[in-house]
């Protein structure tokens, strides 16, 4: 008898700890997964750097005054716990205002498949305390709000943008066909006490990769999305992001002609020189080869100095820029692991030179980010949970 | 007593009966992708995130039921730590009665590319690997069309 109740029990251990987290089975990732990798960083005016990550239902942010050796502070965003969509194309952002305040955003999984509300809190007082989140949408449907992207414009408003399902939710129950998801977005004017109430970018968009956001020379935010055209051609729209009464312009920007009835879980990355042009990257498996491009955007238009950044095993990579310097960072996989590569350019986009790799990891990564400190370039990366700035210049 | 060992007895009985994905380490790809000794096996590629993958996973188990000769796996790309959501969703979709594994990595880049050099990570995915060695690499939610010409 008492051998027959040690099996039962050994039976129930090894069938593991998805009983235990039953409960909370159907919101989706990063519950329940102890070390989730998306992370996000940004250096303030001072030159501290300010990393957010995940731990278990709560967003961290840290500060480091030693370029990512040691962290010097570290606050829980938000001391009451909620899931949290922390890893791929979903990561906490964070971004800094004019005055030093600290804006993190991040995605919440609701109980259902693919659904979430995009969440905000700020720190006013360097990052020792973070108000209680906020749901940045009006729209309280249980659906999808999420894969958001902050940014904070010149004159210090913070920009939020997402992806969301209301508009597939209406044509549904009036029977219309609708592909994918719309892109939505939503402003502070006053330092994210508010926002404004949501506006949609375009309708069709892709409900599955990241918005990259960026700011113009007039100190206004545009986005680089994928989006969809004709029948599920996902390729990549264009459009700014105005404060205020007018309307954002949208454009198709990318032409791959890629079509996929799918999620390409790639979404692109986009920065903006000085001079206002406009370099960008993005991943397109058209003709089923997987490319990463490099291009300058010229929307309405096909992209200029068309160029292969990398070809089979390279995923999400960032792009930076000053000047006429151009960095890329990018994920290259290969049966012995992860090489976080990087190509740059110092004639604004027009050559680069060969991929190298500047950082190894045996097991995983979350996506590199570039980050850029008195014109010089790292890499923020945290191999296997562990993160470091990776310098990118040749010793 | 009698009841603790009852409700024992049922939660085992439950966990053993449902389809729950089994990890898939980078060591174990090689023979998942291996020729089948006949036939063809398609290797079904979702992830959690896909809002296309069910109808994919659901047209290969349809094309499967009339086709003898097709061995049919389920692979997650998200991390198996996610199994519990996994379960349910391939629960809710009646799809749990096919083999199912899921990633033991925490990101998904490197079972990836073991699984299919060529494959960017997009999903749906669906490998169909025959017998002679041959195999063959599709992106994007099947139709019946499509899932007859990549096993043809």
């Amino acid at each position: 008898m008492r051998h027959f109740f040690a099996l039962v029990f050994a039976s129930l251990l090894a069938s593991g700890a998805n009983l235990a987290h039953a409960d909370n089975g159907m919101a989706g990732m990063a519950m329940g997964h102890e070390a989730p990798l998306g992370f996000d960083a940004a250096f303030d005016a001072a030159g501290h750097l300010w990393v957010v990550d995940t731990v278990g239902e709560h967003v961290r942010a840290r500060r480091s005054d030693d370029m990512g050796r040691s962290f010097a502070m570290s606050t829980i965003v938000n001391p009451t716990g909620e899931p949290i969509y922390a890893e791929g194309e979903n990561r906490p952002k964070i971004a800094l205002g004019p005055e030093g305040e600290l804006y993190v955003s991040w995605s919440q999984p609701r109980k259902l498949p693919w659904t979430g509300f995009v969440r905000f809190s700020r720190s006013l007082d360097g990052g020792a305390h973070f108000d209680a989140p906020m749901t940045v949408h009006a729209d309280r449907a249980e659906i999808t709000h999420r894969f958001d992207s902050l940014a904070v414009d010149g004159k210090g408003n913070v920009i939020v943008a997402w992806i969301d399902k209301r508009d597939v939710e209406a044509a549904k129950a009036s029977g219309k066909p609708y592909l994918g998801a719309a892109t939505y977005y939503s402003w502070s004017s006053d330092r994210g006490a508010t926002f404004a109430p949501e506006r949609k970018i375009v309708d069709e968009s892709c409900e599955c990769c990241r918005i990259a956001l960026a700011r113009a020379p007039d100190g206004t935010i545009d986005a680089f999305f994928r989006a969809i055209y004709g029948d599920n051609i996902r390729d990549h729209a264009f459009a700014n992001l105005p404060v205020g009464e007018s309307m954002p312009k949208v454009e198709r920007a990318t032409f791959t002609q890629w079509h996929i009835e799918g999620c390409p879980h790639h979404g692109p990355s986009l920065a903006i020189d000085a001079a206002g042009t406009r370099h960008a990257v993005w991943f397109s498996a058209a003709d089923g080869k997987a490319t990463i491009w490099y291009g300058q955007l010229h929307p309405g238009d096909k992209p200029s100095h068309l160029a292969t950044v990398a070809a089979a095993g390279a995923s999400h990579a960032d792009i930076a820029v000053d000047g006429k310097h151009v960095w890329i960072a990018y994920h290259q996989v290969s049966a012995k692991g992860l090489e976080l590569m990087l190509r740059e350019s110092s004639d604004g986009g027009t050559n680069f030179t060969e991929a190298r790799a500047i950082a190894h990891v045996d097991g995983g990564s979350g996506w590199p980010k570039l980050l850029l400190w008195r014109h010089r370039a790292f890499v923020g990366w945290n191999p296997d949970g562990q993160f470091r700035l990776v310098p990118t210049e040749l010793l | 007593m009698r009841y603790w060992l009852a409700a024992l007895i049922c939660l085992v009985a439950s966990a053993a009966s449902a389809a729950i994905p089994t990890v898939l380490t980078p060591f174990d790809t090689k023979a998942l992708v291996a020729p089948p000794g006949k036939g063809v096996r398609i290797v079904a590629l979702w992830s959690l995130d896909c809002a296309y993958c069910e109808e994919n996973l659901a047209a290969l188990l349809a094309f499967q039921r009339s086709h003898a000769d097709v061995e049919l796996i389920f692979v997650a790309t998200d991390p198996v730590s996610e199994r519990a959501a996994l379960e349910a969703r391939l629960k809710a979709a009646s799809l749990d009665a096919v083999p199912s594994r899921a990633y033991a990595d925490a990101t998904p880049e490197r079972i990836n590319f073991l699984i299919d050099p060529t494959w960017g990570g997009e999903t749906p995915r669906t490998l169909a690997i025959k017998a002679d060695g041959t195999r063959k690499a599709m992106s994007g939610a099947l139709d019946a069309g499509r899932i007859a010409k990549l096993v043809d």
